[in-house]
């Protein structure tokens, strides 16, 4: 029993000749607390799996359930409110709101959803990410590891089932995004946080305690993560075949 | 580069129409300014052309001052000219005519006429003068006959044989309808009654026994019209004018066009500006959003080489292009603009004959086409030059920002210079000497500047503003508040044009608001002050005078204490300009009206006033340097002088402006000494109600006497200002219109700025609802900005030319409950404009938003 159980995925864009299968039929199951990377080459399919993972998109077939929960066939209020109570984000790009200082920004999904922030929790999350003193800048007076670590904050605020990252470090500096990928750890381990991170980086999967390795739309490998270098290993055992 | 602009454009079509929009509307209300008027023009040049087909030499009194024939005011002819004309050699025939106002009452009904226009009474003119074509019937040839325009008798399905009763100054009199005309061949001229008489009748009933309005005469086979009107002409003398019948249709027809060029062409082509100018503010902001969200575009182009005048050229020829096309839509909107404006003067009491749509190139395309081009050109000018100004290595990298200009750190200052410089120039053109136009052309320039001035103030004054209409939305739960709150001081340029552009539409409505109220609480003020009167009685005809008769009729009702009837009427004053005479009973005025006496003025001098002597207004005084023993000159409009001596003077600019002279001496200076108002003043003790029942019993002879009590003459004025402020409201709409579509355009172009932040909101939990309410309430707040603007600059602008109405007692008085409600328009126009950009963004695809560059 995981928080997230998906079953026979798949997901094919266009029809036709020109349909292309980017899922073939995925499934897994992340178990609460842990935290899975996804790898995989360009176009394997990783994104895709994580947007229908997030309910942010559909499965051409198969169920997703979260927290045991089906999700796959709730309408888009459903799904919004799901993803307002249930998912994290962290993107690529940080996706912040210029006009909101880091700490506006970090509440903002408390904000949206017209809860009231407890003011201990909100503290040690910024604590906890490390932006004790810039909380009233706003995202262009920051530096890119630091609007990435308020992103992660504005994911562990209202407390979700699962945070799912995408690339977090894939617009960041090796030095920068070390540090980015330790405040994710660091998050996980405090809070018991499930996360699910999709990377193409073996540094970055290294920290996550579970590599999930994906190709053509399946699941090729599913190991423990012990190294960086044990990953890429894999990796070039995968593209050997 | 044109290729380029067009593809441009082709690929943003809505933009291009949003944009083209402003301008279309603007242009259009241009447009259809010329082609009603040039109907209007049309339709009188018709009407007097066919008056005057069969007159050779027309012949009326000529009028001491004004350029006008003056119509009734003017004064008749001695009806023993008739004879003397007939006498003159080379003359054929010569026949007088009676002009007089007045219409029937059919089942003790008054029929008055369709839209404000006039009830008219005429002789019936012999051939070849009488240019109507009967219908039914035949022209009135024995004594209590009439005949009718067909349309009078369609209306009132009125039919030969008919007995109805025709209102004279003698009260009403049987008349029996023997025939029913057209005018030409139309059966209409504007709305208007027209009754024909015959000649001796008319005299009888109009005050004209002996007399006779006008004279046409017709030539012997011949002799030119030119040559006989100076034979006739050579013997008539001098206070006759003589004209040949086109002169006359010339003249007459100058007159309303003069009357149209001076005040109707440049009142409506004043609003269509208003419009133009809002345009050009949302096509400002429009390509100043495009070429901020197009900058990589365009160190795109530079970095391949590009020339910056090539990037200008490409901005600029898109501009061209808009205006252009927008431009040649709005002239051909005009015409259905000019339709519209001809149902809605009608709708409110101001019908005009119109004559067929006929576009001309000049003005009608040219003007309008010449304005919304440059309009657009100059609007999108600054925004092309900020794009020639991005650097090439914009290309590559991301959220480069434009370098400022060593200009832009003066902006502040010179918004506020404009602002305050606008508001003096409008004060200047208030107070000014000079001509009118002149003065006029100061004030709509002073306006546009303080417009213009408080657009680019209003920069610095949107956060605070933002911060203070946003309260309300961001407390309580819900982050729709705050967000829209963020987004509107996200840019305050952007959302200073875009509220600027409603601010003109507002500012005008709350101008003219505010200007109007004024004057009708001074006027009502004025009633309310002095007036002690419980009735105000004058005719259903505007301008006709109430009958002496029937200021007898209501003396006689048992429990009026006076009846007084007050005549007034325009005299030339010296050499200079006119000014109000009015006639008045000093023994009994003032019972009815409480005089504010200024220099040597008292109830008791009152009683002294005959002869010569005048009680004059303290403005009158002023500006003609009187003191009490002082004398002045007037001249009647039929050539009369006469010095009158001022023995004090009295204050109210209002109801009596110019000066008072006694009934007899008022007689002196009129051809019409019927008064034009009859106030009653009941006797202390009497049932109001019944008194007023018995007033209205003992006028019922007189059924174009409009008997009123104070207070319904108040109401009735009310309306009669409301009805012209509603024609303003309408006129401005197209302004607020204009600046919604501002609003949509700006707010769809942020909405696509927004994609990926719209995009993440979604991700995290934003419903659709929630992202919807925060665009609607993003709108509202930058609608209310606008509002707020434009009622502190409509206010401002208000205050400052009541300045310079002070002297004729126009008070300066907001009116909070319209004031309020333009706010509230304003926000619903914001309302409004939210539903289609709101939409789009709730329908955006979360993905396809997250991924969007
Ligand atoms: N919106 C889409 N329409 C069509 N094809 C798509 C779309 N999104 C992704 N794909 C295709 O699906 C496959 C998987 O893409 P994606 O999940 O983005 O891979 P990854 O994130 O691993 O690079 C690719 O072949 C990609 O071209
Ligand atoms: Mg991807």
């Amino acid at each position: 029993m995981g928080v997230i159980e998906a079953r026979d995925v798949t997901r094919r864009y266009g029809e036709g000749g020109a349909a292309v299968d980017a899922l073939r039929g995925i499934s897994l199951d992340v178990a609460a607390g842990q935290f899975a990377a996804v790898m995989g080459p360009s176009g394997s399919g990783k994104s895709t799996l994580m947007h229908i993972l997030a309910g942010l998109d559909r499965p051409t077939s198969g169920t997703v359930a979260i927290d045991g929960t089906e999700i796959t066939g709730l309408n888009d209020k459903q799904l919004t409110l799901l993803r307002r109570h249930n998912i994290g984000f962290v993107f690529q790009f940080f996706n912040l709101l210029p006009t909101l200082t880091a700490e506006e920004n970090i509440l903002l999904p408390l904000q949206i959803a017209g809860s009231k922030p407890e003011h201990e929790w909100v503290e040690s999350v910024i604590e906890r990410v490390g932006l004790g003193d810039r909380r009233r800048h706003r995202p262009a007076e920051l530096s890119g590891g630091q609007q990435q670590r308020v992103a992660i904050a504005r994911a562990l605020v209202s407390r979700p089932t699962v945070i799912f990252a995408d690339e977090p470090t894939g617009n960041l500096d090796s030095a920068t995004g070390a540090e980015i990928l330790a405040v994710l750890r660091e998050a996980v381990d405090t809070y018991q946080q499930t996360t699910v991170m999709v990377t193409h980086d073996a540094g970055a999967a290294a920290i996550a305690d579970r590599a999930l390795f994906l190709a053509d739309g399946l699941i090729v490998r599913d190991a423990p993560c012990k190294d960086a270098g044990d990953i890429m290993a894999i990796l070039a055992d995968l593209s050997a075949r | 580069m044109t290729r380029y602009a067009l593809r441009s454009m082709a690929s943003h079509k809505l933009r291009t129409a949003l944009t083209a929009i402003a301008i279309v509307l603007g242009t259009a209300m241009m447009a259809g300014t010329f082609v009603i008027t040039d109907q209007i023009r049309n339709a009188f040049s018709d009407i007097f052309g066919t008056s005057f087909a069969g007159t050779d030499v027309y012949l009326s009194r000529r009028p001491a001052f004004g350029n006008g024939t003056g119509g009734a005011q003017v004064g008749p002819l001695p009806a023993s000219l008739i004879g003397r004309v007939r006498a003159i050699d080379g003359v054929s025939k010569a026949d007088g005519q009676i002009q007089a106002i007045g219409s029937l009452v059919v089942h003790g009904k008054y029929l008055s006429s369709q839209g404000g226009a006039p009830n008219l009474v005429v002789s019936t003119l012999p051939k070849p003068f009488n240019e109507n074509t009967l219908v039914d019937g035949h022209y009135p040839n024995g004594p209590n006959q009439v005949a009718l325009i067909q349309q009078t008798a369609d209306d009132h399905d009125l039919k030969v044989g008919q007995h109805v009763g025709l209102t004279t100054l003698q009260g009403v009199k049987p008349v029996t309808i023997v025939g029913v005309f057209q005018f030409g061949d139309v059966s209409s001229i504007g709305g208007s009654t027209i009754i024909a008489t015959t000649f001796s009748d008319a005299q009888r009933w109009y005050d004209r026994v002996g007399k006779t309005s006008t004279i046409s005469v017709d030539g012997e086979p011949g002799i030119s019209p030119a040559a006989l009107k100076r034979r006739i002409g050579a013997q008539l003398p001098h206070w006759v004018k003589v004209q040949t019948g086109t002169e006359a249709a010339k003249e007459q027809t100058d007159e309303i066009s003069g009357a149209i060029n001076s005040f109707f062409t440049p009142a409506l082509l004043a609003f269509a500006g208003a419009a133009v100018l809002v345009g050009a503010f949302v096509i400002f902001n429009t390509f100043s959003i495009t070429v901020a969200q197009r900058m990589r575009e365009f160190a795109m182009l530079r970095t391949i080489g590009a020339m910056r005048r090539q990037v200008l050229s490409t901005v600029l020829g898109e501009a061209l292009m808009v205006g252009v096309m927008a431009s040649v839509i709005g002239i051909l909107a005009g015409v259905g603009f000019a339709k519209l404006l001809g149902a809605l003067f009608k709708a409110i009491g101001f019908g005009l004959p119109l004559a067929g749509i006929s576009v001309h190139a000049w003005p009608g395309v040219i003007v309008p086409l010449a304005v919304g081009v440059l309009v657009t050109l100059a609007a999108s000018f600054a925004p092309a030059r900020r794009a020639t100004r991005v650097p090439p290595i914009a290309a590559l990298r991301e959220g480069a920002v434009l370098p400022r200009t060593w200009l832009s750190r003066f902006t502040p200052y010179i918004a506020g210079l404009a602002l305050l410089a606008g508001i003096l120039l409008v004060f200047q053109g208030v107070t000014g000497s000079g001509p009118t136009t002149q003065r006029l052309l100061t004030i709509a320039g002073g306006a546009i500047l303080s417009f213009i001035g408080l657009a680019m103030v209003s920069r610095y004054l949107i956060r605070p503003l933002a911060r203070a209409i946003g309260w309300p939305l961001s407390i309580g739960r819900g982050a729709s508040g705050r967000l829209a709150r963020e987004n509107t001081t996200r840019n305050t340029g952007r959302t200073a044009v875009t509220a600027a552009a409603l601010m003109i539409g507002i500012g005008l409505v709350v101008f003219f608001s505010v200007l109007i109220n004024g004057f009708k609480q001074s006027f009502i003020g004025s009633i309310d002050e002095s007036i002690t009167s419980n009735l105000i009685i004058q005719s259903h005809s505007q301008g006709n005078p109430v009958p002496e008769d029937a200021v007898r009729a209501a003396q006689g009702v048992p429990g009026v204490d006076t009846a007084l009837g007050v005549a007034f009427t325009q005299v030339k004053i010296g050499h200079g300009g006119t000014d109000a005479a009015n006639g008045i009973d000093p023994a009994t005025l003032p019972r009815l009206y409480k005089f504010q006496w200024q220099k040597g003025g008292s109830d008791a001098l009152l009683g002294r006033l005959h002869g010569d002597d005048a009680l004059v207004e303290e403005q009158f005084a002023k500006s003609h340097h009187l003191a009490p023993g002082d004398t002045f000159q007037v001249t009647s409009i039929d050539g009369r002088h006469v010095t009158m001596h001022e023995i004090g003077q009295y204050k109210d600019p209002v109801l009596f402006s110019g000066f008072m002279v006694s009934r007899g001496t008022y007689s002196e200076l009129t051809t019409d000494h019927n008064p034009q108002v009859l106030l009653v003043r009941y006797a202390s003790g009497t049932d109001e109600n019944a008194t007023t029942r018995a007033v209205r019993q003992a006028l019922k002879p007189f059924p174009d006497v409009n008997v009123q009590t104070n207070s319904e003459f108040k109401d009735s004025f009310s309306k009669q200002i409301n009805q012209l402020l509603y024609l303003l409201y309408i006129l401005l709409a197209m302004s607020v219109v204009i600046s919604l579509f501002g609003i949509v355009n700006t707010l769809a172009l942020s909405v696509f700025e927004r994609t990926r932040e719209i995009g993440m909101l979604r991700a995290i939990g934003t419903t659709r609802f929630q992202l919807r309410q925060t665009i609607l309430y993003e709108s509202v707040i930058t609608a209310i900005i606008g509002g707020i603007l434009g009622i502190v600059i409509g206010v401002v602008l208000a205050w400052v030319v009541s300045l310079g109405f002070r002297s004729s007692g126009i008070v300066f008085a907001i009116p909070y409950g319209q004031v309020i409600v333009s706010l509230i328009v304003a926000a619903i126009a914001g309302a409004v404009a939210a539903a289609f950009p709101a939409r789009r963004a709730a329908r955006l695809n979360v993905l396809e938003a997250l991924q969007y560059e």
